[in-house]
């Protein structure tokens, strides 16, 4: 049987290599998965094993608790770094002080931008640095920058460099000195760094504070490092914590585990979505391909083969088949995840040299996968090929299309209970908001599965309104014909393509509906027609020098401008979010705020003011007393709640009067409103106010649309990295179409060289086979597109309690996807087409 | 195209035959065809001359192997030879791209094959409007009517393929050929899938094109029946004509036929 199937194989071998590659790209995603997060995971183990190299123990300030803000640097004491340099085994403490700054470059802006510049002291322990040009920094006016750092800006040896913190001025720095790390890298992770001289880096660090960032210790030769840790804890008491060099990378090494770990499962998803995908393809294959062996099925039962000797011999090919697409698929996969290391760690992590590794598990995942999916696809066309009535062998071979009723019926069913799940959850009856969203989560995926059921059904209508489209032209109404001619084919084809479209359009238009809500949002309850901020997702916020806003005051057409402070402070033992501005009624006003008790406006400097549910959650009303302490306050201060304000997302929070901000975190306003008078032009406003702020290099004017579209550029990336996701999709649906289409091609053989006898041209036949392969694609990313955006629907409507209360539909997304469509059914028609226009017309009109 | 009288009298065909034998509208001059190389190759046609008079209905015959349908098929423009040439209708389409023959195969020439090969997403109206609507052109309704009266097929215009007998196909793909008035149909076995009823229906029908619509048809077969419809008989073995012969009646084909297989042997020697 094994070599019956052998042979049966060789004999079909294009047909069997098209489907293998949906296998092997299954495989091959799995593979790359495994073995990208693995070896990344290497490589970023290899880095960390480089931070703090050669020392025993580290001694580094405990981490806040999570108060939001762990760049605010709470220091390991001089007092500490002496007492540990006293304690008996220690032989030497090297000093690390770092932290985030900004620096600006040769264009005038921040270098950087989302990732803030580091500093650090020059005599830093934590890497090993190589000078490349001139020297380290001996003077506190003199720097060494990364070689990242002198590419980013811009800036090279001798030319002066502006950098500053949160707690610092602008101050030019001489560039003495340009330097990469180990192993010829630029930049550690691809972040630029400046060294400064010890007491330059604690002073924009520590704000002048004689503090570290961590101590690293060597001990003595003999002294044990676990010893010495545990000598150097009472030594070190609760304000820092002891590790040994040991724990604290074993730490590290989990923690960057963690996020491979993440990236790694997206890709398995990928993976994971590509099999679900081919397992339609692998099934559709292997009946056409039974289909087209009936009669040699029907002989084989004819002189006596049982049954079940018919489903092995189809199992076997599988199986085979299987194999062998699961090992290249495996091949590739392991080159394509070496090759994304590869690119990942040069591009992201600048890590140099890459360390590759491949699981035996990534292996055995991969080759199991591709051969369990190939074998359970073809189970059912085998089964079902067994049952072939050896008197076929007999008769001419009728292909006779098979029902679809059953499936058409239990789609329908499916379909209607995840539409009902849907409404229950959507009109809350289900009780509870959470069993609400997962009843319309569950609705919908089962609505998306029914959809897949009745793709066969709608083919019918569908591919028939779609296929008008071509009618123009009398190759093109054969081609339609002939894409209706088979729906169960055409609809597992399509299913490919409409799965990853589907998908795309839901969360497409669910992340456009969220952005669509914020502008809405932004549009009608902020006032204020300009905003003064920077980047919203950079780590070190932007800020600005209050002086600027009397020059934007002075503008004119600038009815207000009021700026506010940040911070997250701690009021009577919880970590609450407060706020500042020397015009607090200002703010209110611009936030189009409401005060629902007290409230006049000012707030003396004992007074305090809150929004509703959070005075509810302390238990606190007008004239009660809070404790509050900010972030660099050194204590509590006592105030009274002298105004409550009506809930309102845009001014929540606490109020103080603005003589608290230098002991805000940010000690600089990070934000500013800008009322323009009705009327006057915006656009002249932005630029005035663009030019008030041409000293502050961190923050500039931006009118809503500008300001909403860089809060939600989040969401922009979103929708790219889900683009990803569709590439699969279309590229395992090109492959789906193309099988189809050179099993149709193959079957019509006779009907293409009948065509061509009686006159058809060669372009005539490839225009025909490209509207048949065009109408199965767009068929699919039509279906996926109407499913995607119901369900986009629904889940906006979940949502719409959350604030997602605007539904809008990503039409240029949507149009993409159509043309991306066409561009899969021109793709597909390639090689079919070509095969079909060269159609031997002899030997096809040739009676035996 | 001469539009003929209705059937005539053995004596008056016999006339018409030999009248219009002087305008020719397939002519073959020298052709030759060979399959394959070195030990194992096949000549199919050697130095065929045959001309195939305008409005005449000739059937060639000869046993399996004997380059029958090779010639059918050159003479088409399907298959291309190695030397001589082929006229049709003025046209020399030996040596013409396959662009050009495509066009010459659309506008001048009309196929039946056994397997009828209709189109099983069209409807037999659509089927037999096929060449047409490849071409781009608008048929000629009253033609097309006539040749479905002619063949019976008005009850049967809009179901499709598989909705109909192998007769009715065969009919369906009589009225195709005929469709776009070509210089000449060829017919490749056209009743050797056919029961004796539905042949008897096909060849009359072809029969009556030739009297009626003066078409001229060339026939293929191996079936002496099929073969007395004709005017003419030209007869093949080992790629040469070997016979041909006017006016046959079934008894003079299979007459002929026997003779032919005795001499087989001679014309090997002959060659």
């Amino acid at each position: 049987m094994f070599r019956a199937a052998l042979k049966g194989m060789a004999a079909r071998k294009a047909r069997l290599a098209l489907t293998s590659l949906a296998v092997v790209l299954g495989s091959a995603f799995i593979a790359a998965a495994l073995v990208l997060t693995a070896s990344i995971q290497a490589t970023v183990d290899e880095l960390n094993a480089e931070s703090f190299a050669g020392s025993d123990v580290l001694v580094q300030p405990v981490a806040p608790e999570s108060r939001g803000d762990s760049l605010v640097q709470q220091g390991v004491s001089a007092e500490t770094l002496a007492a540990v340099e006293g304690t008996a085994g220690v032989e030497r403490v090297g000093i690390t002080v770092a932290g985030a700054i900004n620096a600006i470059g040769d264009n005038g802006k921040v270098v950087g931008g989302l990732s803030p510049t580091m500093a650090a002291n020059w005599a830093d322990e934590a890497h090993d640095r190589e000078l490349r040009e001139g020297r380290g920094p001996e003077g506190d006016g003199e720097v060494a920058v990364s070689a990242k750092f002198a590419d980013d800006a811009g800036l090279g040896l001798g030319e002066s460099v502006t950098a500053y913190s949160q707690t610092t001025g602008q101050t030019a720095y001489e560039i003495v000195g340009v330097y990469g790390y180990p192993g010829g890298r630029d930049s550690l992770g691809g972040a630029t760094e400046i060294a400064f001289t010890t007491a330059e880096a604690q002073r924009l660090v520590f704000d002048g504070d004689d503090a570290y960032s961590a101590l690293a210790v060597h001990a003595a030769d003999g002294t044990d490092a676990d010893d010495l840790a545990a000598a150097l804890e009472p030594v070190v008491g609760s304000e820092s914590q002891v590790r040994t060099w040991e724990d604290y990378n074993a730490e590290a090494t989990a923690q960057s585990a963690e996020l491979t770990g993440l990236v790694g499962n997206f890709l398995l998803g990928f993976g994971l979505i590509a099999v679900f995908v081919s397992v339609f393809l692998i099934a559709n294959t292997f009946s056409i391909v039974i289909a087209g062996r009936l009669k040699e099925i029907a002989t084989m039962r004819a002189i006596g083969a049982g049954r079940s000797q018919v489903v092995r011999s189809i199992l076997a090919e599988a199986l085979i088949l299987g194999a062998i697409a699961a090992v290249v698929g495996t091949a590739v996969g392991i080159a394509g995840g070496a090759g994304l290391t590869a690119a990942i760690a040069n591009s992201f992590l600048d890590a140099g040299q890459v360390s590759l590794a491949v699981p035996v598990s990534a292996v055995i995942a991969a080759l199991a996968v591709g051969i369990g999916v190939t074998v359970l696809a073809a189970l059912v066309p085998a089964v079902r090929a067994s049952k072939v009535p050896p008197v076929e062998a007999m008769r001419a071979a009728v292909k006779a299309d098979r029902p679809i009723t059953v499936i058409t019926v239990v789609g329908t069913i499916v379909t209607l209970a995840g539409g009902a799940a849907m409404a229950l959850g959507l009109t809350h009856n289900l009780g509870g908001d959470k069993a609400a969203l997962a009843g319309t989560a569950v609705g919908a995926g089962l609505v998306f599965v029914g959809v897949t059921m009745l793709t066969a059904w709608l083919s019918k209508p569908l591919v028939g309104a779609l296929g008008r489209l071509w009618s123009w032209n009398f190759a093109g109404k054969l081609g339609r014909r002939n894409a209706a001619r088979n729906p169960r084919r055409t609809a597992v084809t399509a299913s490919a393509l409409m799965i990853g479209v589907t998908l795309v359009t839901a969360t497409a238009t669910l992340l456009t509906s969220v952005k669509a809500s914020i502008e809405d949002y932004f549009g009608e309850a902020v006032k204020a027609e300009l905003f003064v901020t920077g980047p919203a997702v950079s780590e070190l916020p932007a800020s600005f020098d209050p002086a600027v806003m009397d020059d934007i005051r002075a503008i004119d057409d600038v009815d207000a401008a009021v700026e506010i402070y940040y911070d997250i402070a701690d009021i009577d033992g919880t970590e609450q979010y407060v706020n500042t501005t020397t015009d607090f009624g200002g703010i209110i006003d611009l936030f189009s705020g409401e005060f629902a008790e007290g409230g006049t406006g000012e707030l003396a400097d004992d007074e305090i003011a809150v929004n509703q549910s959070a005075a509810d959650q302390l238990g606190v009303g007008i004239g009660d007393a809070v404790a509050a302490e900010f972030t660099r306050g050194t204590e509590a201060h006592e105030f009274t709640v002298a105004a409550i304000l009506v809930d309102n997302e845009n001014t929540d929070g606490w109020y103080v009067a603005p003589v608290y901000a230098d002991e805000f975190y940010t000690v600089k306003p990070m934000m500013a409103l800008v009322d323009v008078s009705d009327g006057a032009d915006i656009d002249a406003v932005t630029a005035a106010v663009d030019d008030a702020l041409a000293g502050e290099p961190e923050v500039s004017a931006q009118n809503h649309e500008a300001f909403v579209a860089e809060v939600t550029v989040f969401f922009d990336f979103a929708i790219i990295a889900i683009q990803l996701l569709l590439g699969l999709a279309m590229i395992v649906a090109v492959i789906g179409v193309v099988n189809t289409l050179i099993l149709s091609v193959l079957e019509r053989t006779r009907e293409l060289g009948m065509l061509r006898a009686i006159g058809m041209t060669r372009g005539q036949t490839v225009r025909m086979v490209i509207v048949e392969s065009v109408t199965i694609a767009l068929f699919g990313a039509v279906l996926g597109i109407a499913v995607g955006l119901g369900l986009g629907w629904a889940l906006q409507n979940a949502l719409a309690d959350s604030g997602v209360d605007v539904f809008a539909v990503p039409t240029a997304l949507i149009a993409g996807y159509l043309a991306a469509a066409v561009l899969v059914g021109l793709l597909a028609a390639i090689a079919p087409a070509t095969r079909a226009a060269k159609t031997n017309i002899l030997g096809a009109i040739a009676y035996e | 195209m001469p539009l003929s009288t209705p059937p005539a009298p053995q004596s008056v065909q016999q006339s018409r035959g030999l009248q219009q034998r002087s305008r020719a509208a397939v002519t073959a001059t020298g052709l030759w065809r060979a399959y394959g190389s070195g030990e194992a190759q096949v000549v199919a046609l050697r130095d065929v001359s045959v001309a195939f008079a305008s409005g005449q209905f000739t059937a060639i015959m000869g046993p399996s192997g004997s380059g029958k349908s090779t010639l059918m098929h050159c003479l088409a423009g399907l298959d291309t030879t190695d030397r001589g040439s082929v006229d049709i209708g003025g046209t020399v389409i030996t040596g013409l791209g396959d662009k050009a023959l495509t066009k010459l195969r659309r506008d001048k020439i009309g196929f039946i094959f056994q397997q009828f090969n209709l189109l099983p997403t069209l409807t037999a109206e659509e089927n037999i409007l096929l060449p047409a609507s490849i071409a781009g052109a608008k048929a000629d309704p009253a033609w097309i009517s006539q040749i479905i009266r002619t063949l019976d097929l008005q009850e049967r215009l809009s179901h499709k393929p598989t909705e109909l007998s192998g007769g009715q196909q065969q009919r369906v793909a009589c009225a195709r050929a005929l469709a776009t008035r070509p210089e000449v149909v060829f017919a490749d076995e056209p009743t050797g899938n056919l029961d004796t009823r539905s042949s008897g229906e096909v060849l009359r029908f072809l029969r009556k094109s030739v009297d009626d619509f003066g078409q001229t048809i060339v026939m293929v077969t191996h079936d002496p029946s099929a073969a007395a419809y004709a005017d003419r008989v030209v007869f093949l073995a080992d790629g040469q004509i070997v016979r041909d012969l006017d006016r046959p009646t079934a008894d003079s084909v299979i007459d002929t036929m026997r003779g032919f297989e005795n001499r087989v042997p001679l014309a090997g020697e002959a060659a």
